[in-house]
């Protein structure tokens, strides 16, 4: 009984917590301007559907979230400091990230695969190895001497995604982990999601399955470097009197198009 | 600097370097073939040359000349021409390399194919010994002795000059070639980004790099120097130890240079194409085929800033001259090498770091 107050009480707070804050965000390469004034909240322990097409800026600004890239203009404040910052946490263990790409060594087998990010992370060899069952048996992924090379495009990206919940972080940034991953396992990750996010683990996700996104507590609305819209997906899709994200997501373009045009 | 982040990535390029098994041929025997073939084809002397001696003296001192010439394993000693305009005739066809005019009295003539510097220069050395060797033989005064020369042998062979340049070359190309394409590929597939995201600083991911390939450079240096020294008759007077530690140092020097170009090309192909402009210059400029001091003086300073001529320099004091620790030329490339190393990878780790 008494552990269940406090994770009640644990749960309350978290709520209220901000684990992303993002104010006017400008960010480009060279001349090129991809982030035009962005703004965008995360709440601690939620998962958060990022959308949009590609070229819209989505991965631009999962680097400026993780430290590898530097604002040019506006705020930026993870799990509370500004990415890269003295003291900040991120990038470092606290941050669990699987890039759009697959970001594996093909010539390793699964075990040295977390060896070796379990390593980057200092976590133990015991650990790294516990991590290992859990994670071969919820992706459902084959014998730990598999070596990468010898997996399906599937197991890949389930190996790849394991990487990023490996060290247990509190913040996860997943770039399109659902990409030919079939449905049945892409509902098992999102169910994971949910339960870790259940637990206080931050997840942002992002996605061009637009209506998977559904499951998701918050959704961005991305379109030429800034949130159209940025809700619970009932009340996007309310606003835009629209039966699903997917149409959601199509008013808000036409509309954002035809205010360009005035 | 984190030692364990340090030694995951070493470890992890390590067990890649390992398992690509043909990639572990080539580069610990390329570098071993490349010495081989350099000791077989270059710096022996030319054998075989057809070599005409008219002897128009009629006394003993021309049959001396030629019983020496004759001992030469360069020439081969025609006397059945009977006039200097048909041994002429015959070089002309191709058929002589030179021929000897030895005179009843007056000037002796060398008449030269000298189309061929090297075949030349040899066929002048001869000639000059036998003449020598004649002389005194019958109990005359040679002109000019050449006394025992400080450092070297009287009789310089070609390959003792070129030797120490040679293995300053593999061992510089063989580093580079090996870091040039290091990640290239995984800046552009993600696996760098989620390195970094796991806060790996750059210095980390280079000096993981640097320690994986250590490995393979100990292996090579050590390749290169005892088929240099046991497979070739190279004179070495110096440590081979100090020769050992100077390659590795300069190997070093490569790869930090070669890990900078890996990160900043665009591609694998790009990278490798980085080297060739790398390459060429570097064998033209660092004294390894013709010395330094025979470059026009407007370019030497650019050799100088190859850390490459130090090490042929250096290599050649040891080897040649047999100094060691104690000399300037070897202390200089050395510190060198080592200032080339951490400016390389100074450098490196800036153009890796988080985009301002």
């Amino acid at each position: 009984m008494e552990a269940d107050e406090v994770s009640i009480a644990g749960d309350e707070v978290s709520v209220g917590e901000v684990a992303i804050s993002v104010t006017g965000l400008v960010r480009g390469y060279g001349k090129v301007r991809v982030l035009e004034g962005l703004d965008m909240r995360v709440d601690s322990g939620s998962i958060y559907g990022l959308l949009g097409p590609s070229g819209c800026g989505k991965t631009t600004l999962l680097k400026v979230l993780l430290g590898r890239l530097v604002p040019a203009a506006g705020e930026v404040s993870v799990l509370g400091s500004l990415p890269g910052s003295p003291g900040s946490r991120v990038p470092g263990g606290a941050v669990g990230y699987s890039p759009q790409e697959l970001a594996l060594y093909e010539d390793l087998s699964i075990r040295e695969t977390f060896l070796f990010h379990g390593r980057l992370h200092g976590m133990q060899a015991g650990v790294i190895r516990e991590r290992e069952s859990w994670l071969i048996d919820f992706l459902d992924l084959p014998e730990p001497s598999r070596q990468v090379a010898r997996m399906s495009g599937g197991q890949k990206r389930r190996v790849s995604l394991a990487i990023a919940l490996l060290h247990e972080p509190e913040l996860l940034l997943l770039d399109e982990p659902t990409v030919g991953v079939d449905p049945e396992l892409r509902a098992r990750v999102w169910e994971h999601l949910t339960t870790i996010a259940a637990q206080g683990t931050t997840v942002i996700v992002t996605t061009h399955y637009i209506d998977e996104a559904s499951k998701a507590d918050r959704v961005g609305m991305m379109r030429f470097g800034v949130l159209l819209a940025e809700d619970s997906p009932a009340v996007v899709m309310e606003s835009q009197s629209a039966t699903s994200l997917e149409e959601a997501f199509l008013a808000l373009c036409r509309r954002d198009s035809g205010g360009a045009s005035e | 600097m984190n030692a364990g982040r340090v030694y995951a990535i070493a470890a992890r390029k390590f067990a890649s370097l390992r398992r690509d098994k043909r990639m572990f041929g080539f580069i610990v025997l390329m570098p071993a073939i490349q010495i081989l073939l350099f000791g077989i084809a270059i710096g022996q002397a030319p054998t075989g040359l057809d070599f005409a001696v008219i002897d128009e003296s009629n006394n003993g001192f021309g049959t001396l000349i030629i019983d020496e010439l004759d001992e030469s394993e360069s020439l081969v000693i025609h006397t059945d021409y009977a006039t200097v305009s048909e041994a002429r005739d015959a070089i002309a066809e191709g058929e002589l390399w030179g021929a000897l005019l030895i005179p009843e009295n007056g000037s002796f003539e060398l008449h030269l194919d000298n189309s061929n510097q090297q075949i030349s220069s040899t066929i002048i050395v001869e000639v000059r010994n036998a003449m020598s060797d004649a002389l005194s033989a019958g109990g005359g005064s040679v002109p000019l002795e050449l006394a025992e020369p400080v450092y070297g042998q009287k009789d310089p062979a070609f390959i003792d000059f070129l030797a120490p340049g040679i293995m300053t070359m593999v061992c510089f190309m063989f580093s580079l070639i090996l870091t040039t394409m290091a990640f290239v590929g995984e800046r552009y597939d993600g696996t760098l980004d989620r390195i970094f995201a796991a806060g790996t600083k750059p210095s980390e991911v280079l000096l993981g790099h640097l320690s994986a390939f250590t490995t393979i450079l100990v292996g090579q240096v050590a390749v290169v120097i005892l088929i240099a020294t046991l497979g070739f008759d190279i004179t070495i007077e110096g440590s081979v130890l100090l020769l050992f530690v100077l390659g590795m140092l300069l190997g070093w020097a490569a790869m930090c240079f070669g890990l900078f170009i890996s990160s900043k090309a665009k591609s694998e192909f790009q990278a490798m194409q980085i080297n060739m402009p790398i390459m060429f210059p570097v064998l033209l400029l660092s004294g390894i085929l013709w010395p330094v001091q025979a470059l026009p003086t407007w370019i030497q300073p650019l050799s100088w800033v190859l850390p490459t001529t130090w090490t042929a320099e250096a290599f050649r004091s040891i080897m040649l001259r047999g100094w060691g620790l104690e000399s300037t030329a070897v202390q200089i490339a050395f510190a060198y090498n080592l200032a080339f190393a951490l400016f390389a990878l100074f450098i490196a780790s800036r153009s890796l770091k988080v985009q301002e």
